[in-house]
Order: C-alpha cells, then structure tokens, then sequence
C-alpha cells in the first residue's frame, strides 16, 4: 500500500474515532491497530503491549502523578481565600487595580500547581466576587481570569510540559527551566494589557479600597508567603541541579501536605480526595500515553513520519513558515482537542519534521505550550471556557469574547517566542550542569 | 448484588492506585535520602516505574467511572435524542478494544512468567511481579466497558457521569449572585 492511502486512513480513522466520541487514548490504540494488523499485515498484540507496559513503567513518567497531588493538595486548603487578600493590598495602586490580582494569583498558583482549570478554579473562586462588589468591568476580570489561568499549562510544574517531554524523550528539568521565563513575560503582557485597558477605558471606576500600610499588608499576605516558599524550594531544588523534576514533586507533595497540616486543613477527607483526585488525573493521562506510545509505535512500522518529514523538506520551507503552519495547524487542533491530547496525538509526526529543521525541541515545547494555551480559550472546545462557565453561568460566547485579547496576546507571544528564541532558552542554558553541554 | 460488586471492584483499583502513588513518593525520598545519607539503595527508578504502572492501570476503570476519560462529546451531544446510539458505539467499540487489550496483557504477564523474564535494571525483579498490576488493571478496565455497555441497555444511560471535561466546581458565581457579594 502506497504512503498516501496509509496516511489518509489514518488520518481519516483518528477524525472518525475521536470525532464519534470515543476516548481519546481508546481512539489512540484503534488507529494503532488498524495500522499494524491492515495496512502492515503483522500482529499488532505483542508488540502493543510490549511498547505499552515499556511507556508506562516509565521512571520519568512518575513526576505526573506527583505534581497533580501536590496541586491537588493545594487546591483543598486555605490558598484560594488568602491569595485574593494577600495579593490586593500589593497590586492595588497599580493602573488596572485589583484585577492584576488574577494574574499575579494565576501565576503564583500555577507555580504549585499543572493544572489551569485548577488555577482557574483557585484564584476565581475569591478573585471574580470580590471584583465584582469593586465594580471592575466584567468582561476584564472573566477575560484576563480565562486567558491568565492558562499559565498553568507554561509555568513549571506543568502537565503539558511533562508530556511533551516523556513523548519525546527530552529532560523534563530542562524544559520546566525554559517554561520559566515565557511564562512571566506572558504574565507581564497581560498585566500591561490590563494597565492600559484601565488607562484608556472612559468608564473605569471601580471602588478603591483604603490604602494599607507596610505592616497591614504583610498581615495580610502571612498566609501566602509560606506558599511562595514551598514554591522557592520545589523549583529551586530543579534550578540548583540538586534535584530531578520527579525528586522535586516529591518535595513539593510532603511540603504540600506539611503547610496544609499547618493550616489545619488537611482533614482525613481533604487527604483522600486529593489523593484520589490525583489517580483519576494521573490516569486520564497515563491512557493517553498509552495509546500514543502504540500509535507512534504503528506510524513508526509505516515510515509515515519519515516520509512526511523528507516531504517537508523537500518543499523547502524556511523554518518561519514551517513554524507558522504548525501555529495554524495546533490552533485548528486546539478548537477540538484538549492540549495534552493534541501534543501526544501530534508528536510522533512533528518531532521528526523539527529535529530535520534544526530546531531546538525544548525551545520547541515552550512554543507548543503557547499555542496550546490558546486552545483552552478557543470554542467549541476550550476547556477554560468550560470551567468559566461553571463558575460563572456566563454563556460560552460571552466568555470566549471577553477572553479574545488574551488570545491575541498569546499569539503575539508565540511571535515573540520566534524572534527572541533566547526567552526560552536563556535559562536552560546558563543553568545546564555541564558547560557548553 | 452484582451491582455492588462490580462498584466495590472499582473503588478497590482506585484505593490500591492510591497506594501506589504513596509508594513512588516514598521510593523517591527513600532514593533522595540514600544519596544524601549514603546508604546502599539500588533499583529506586525501576521500582518508582512499576508503581507508576500500577498507578495507572489500576486507576483506568476507578476514572472512568468518575467521568474523568478524556473525549470529544461535541458530536454526540448534537445527536440529541438519537445519543443513546452513539453512546452504544462507542461503549461497544471500547468494550472489545479493551478485552483485547486486557487478553493480551494477561497473556504477556504469562510469557514473562514462564520465561522467567528479570528486569535488566539494578533491581532485578522477576518482571512478572509489576506486570501483574498491569494484567489485573487492564481486565477490570475491560469489565467496566462492558458493565456500562450492558446498562446502556438495561437503563437507557451509562453509568458514568460527565466524561467530557472536568466536572466544573460547585461554586456559584452566577452574576446574579454576585447580588449578595456586593452586600458584605
């Protein structure tokens, strides 16, 4: 069977079988299937399993379900109502007011935690009542909310990071180093986003509250600073190269657990649920890897990947417009897929296409991260958008329009990623163990 | 009767996923404490990625019954009144896929058993060991396809809820709450 016919029923089954609503990792090793046993002929049993039992023992793999328990953890105890009170008092006199207090909130939690639906779930749950009775516009605070929350995804400990990295074998320490630094200019574009939103609005009049003095604020704030803490030594402990991404979960899971003992609120409930919680997200995951790694495995029988990267080649694309059709191709993705779906289900094809092209791949995942980020705020299927209108009954619409600038933000990130490769790879670089390595 | 069975089955795999999670944070911070102290511990990694695995495929049917697998249910939730028929495709589609997978993780645990397979690590564990997590796993997951396939038909609906994204928190910040916030 010619390499066209293969790629078309491959392509075609994966649309059929995740489109009809079959779990994505299901979806994964049908196509797989098909794939071996059709088109190549051979028994696909063994070598499923082999490949599958092999992805999911991974040594690497096991920093997942540790930073989800660790943000789970979090997401139980006081965080959500001290990170509002802690962040005003500090943020409040700057141009845009309190709603700097989701963004700043959103990167801090997405500092102790993977997950942006549990970053968005944290830091809104206090953050949008205590904006309203301010009377801040609503659709800045459900916008920049939505679009902010996405930095769970770029700033370490990131799920898609992790991903990315076991599906292409790349060190997960390293890439959680590069997420760093695009994840705060991301955070900074918001927030100027926001300043000069307040600044050129003509009807910005929310509530100012009473200014507080030195004393107050750090009163204010007691609760957040050993959180801040615990962050300094989960990523400290990956900068200093004393610790591997899955060592540093570990720490972050026991002083997770310590400043919730702390806090008085890590009941035996609050225990087990973010425990359990943990299984049911490790293992969402771990189904999608498995069927990624048996689907690589099958396109890997049919040199499909090969060809399609000799085929890029060929067309002799600069890496710029290369890049641009990925950008457009993970953002149509993005519309339908969620992000750790869309980068497992891509990867056995576009890691070749990139290596070919010389292009860093840590450098690479940051750039896909952006651009998963903005699927999450992309209908039909954003999963922010989801978890916003949970939270606010909002419709679907409303939200998605009022997280459009927070699109565009992203977007012009993702260029900025491009022209200044260093914001990604600075970091990795200086803090790399073995110099010139 | 089987009704409770089969739901005790599902929390027992969630419950023992559980305990594997604990065990990889105890195995990481036993091999961080054996660097640090220098004290022989050999194979942490190996043993971490087994309980990893079992993480995983004892917790496969525990998150399916919590709605917690990923899928794309835009279509089906435009079929309407005919979604019951797509939900009998594809609970029929993962029920077969998921014996077949379940049949072949068995068998391979049995091979590795009867060839005496031993892990080429430090730790050298008889490779059967981990991989019956797998074996175990992997048949309750198939069970569960099955159980909800079988109340598709008897009570018009599976039994599990949600699916398709994270169930959004019970918070209510409806704006017409926000009534009472603005009160404080």
């Amino acid at each position: 069977m010619d390499q066209l016919t293969a790629s078309l029923i491959f392509v075609g089954m994966l649309f059929a079988l995740l489109g009809s609503g079959v779990w994505v990792g299901l979806s994964l090793i049908g196509v797989a299937f098909v794939g071996i046993e059709l088109i190549e002929g051979r028994a696909a049993g063994g070598a499923m399993i082999n490949t599958i039992w092999g992805a999911s023992s991974s040594w690497t793999l096991t920093a997942l379900p540790l930073f989800i328990w660790m943000g789970e953890i979090l997401f139980r105890t006081r965080l959500s109502q001290d990170m509002f009170r802690g962040l005003a008092p500090w943020v409040q006199r700057l141009p845009g007011g309190l709603v700097h207090t989701n963004i700043v909130g959103c990167t801090v939690f997405a500092a102790v935690s993977g997950s942006s639906a549990a970053t968005l779930t944290t830091v809104g749950r206090m953050s949008i009542p205590e904006l309203r009775a301010r009377q801040y516009p609503e659709n800045l605070v459900i916008g920049t909310l939505a679009g902010a929350a996405t930095l769970g995804l770029m700033i370490p400990p990131s799920l898609t990071l992790i991903v990315y990295g076991v599906s292409i074998n790349e060190s997960i320490r390293e890439l959680f180093i590069a997420g760093t630094i695009p994840g705060l200019v991301l955070a900074l574009l918001f927030m100027i986003y926001t300043g000069a939103n307040a600044l050129l609005s003509k009807n910005w009049n929310p509530r100012v509250d009473a200014p507080m003095s030195l004393k107050e604020k750090l009163v204010n704030s007691r609760f957040l600073l050993p959180v801040i803490a615990l962050i300094v030594l989960v990523i400290g402990s990956m900068y200093a190269g004393i610790a591997t991404a899955t060592e540093a979960a570990a720490f972050g899971v026991v002083g997770a657990l310590v400043l919730a003992a702390v806090q008085g609120s890590l009941s035996v409930k609050a225990f087990k649920d973010s425990l359990m919680g943990a299984v049911r997200t490790s293992a969402m995951i771990a189904l999608i890897l498995a069927g990624a790694a048996f689907l690589s495995l099958a396109m890997g029988y049919t040199g499909l990947p090969r060809a399609l990267a000799d085929g890029i080649a060929t067309l002799e694309l600069s890496r710029f417009e290369l890049l641009m059709a990925l950008l457009v191709f993970y953002i149509i993705l993005g519309c339908f897929l969620d992000g750790i779906s869309s980068v497992v289900l891509t990867m056995a094809i576009v890691e070749p296409m990139i290596r070919d092209a010389g292009i860093n791949v840590i450098w690479f995942g940051i750039f896909v991260t952006v651009v998963i980020e903005m699927a999450q705020i992309t209908p039909p299927i954003g999963f922010n958008l989801f978890v916003m209108q949970g939270l606010t009954k909002h419709s679907m619409s409303y939200i998605a329009k009022a997280a459009l600038p927070m699109f565009g933000i992203m977007v012009a990130m993702a260029f900025l990623l491009i022209a200044f490769p260093e914001i990604a790879t600075w970091l990795p670089d200086v803090l790399r163990p073995t110099p010139g390595g | 009767m089987i009704r409770k069975g089969l739901d005790a089955l599902y929390a027992a795999c969630g419950a023992i996923a559980a305990l594997a999670i604990l065990a990889i944070v105890s195995l990481i911070l036993l091999q961080v404490a054996a660097r640090a102290f220098d004290f022989p511990f050999r194979g942490g990694p190996d043993y971490a990625g087994y309980a990893m695995a079992s993480a995983s495929f004892f917790g496969f049917a525990y998150a399916l019954q919590h709605g917690a697998h990923i899928r794309v249910s835009l279509l089906l939730s435009v079929l309407g009144k005919h979604r019951f028929w797509g939900e009998v495709w594809c609970y029929g589609f993962a029920a077969v896929l998921s014996s077949w997978f379940a049949y072949h993780a068995c068998l391979f645990t049995y091979q590795t058993w009867r060839f005496k397979d031993v892990s080429s690590g430090l730790d050298a564990t008889p490779l059967w060991i981990p991989q019956v997590s797998m074996a175990i796993g992997s048949v309750v997951f198939a069970i569960a396809f099955i159980d909800n396939f079988v109340s598709l038909f008897v009570t018009g609906e599976a039994r599990v809820k949600g699916g398709e994204l994270e169930t959004p928190p019970e918070a209510d910040l409806s704006p017409n709450a926000s009534t009472a916030a603005k009160g404080e």
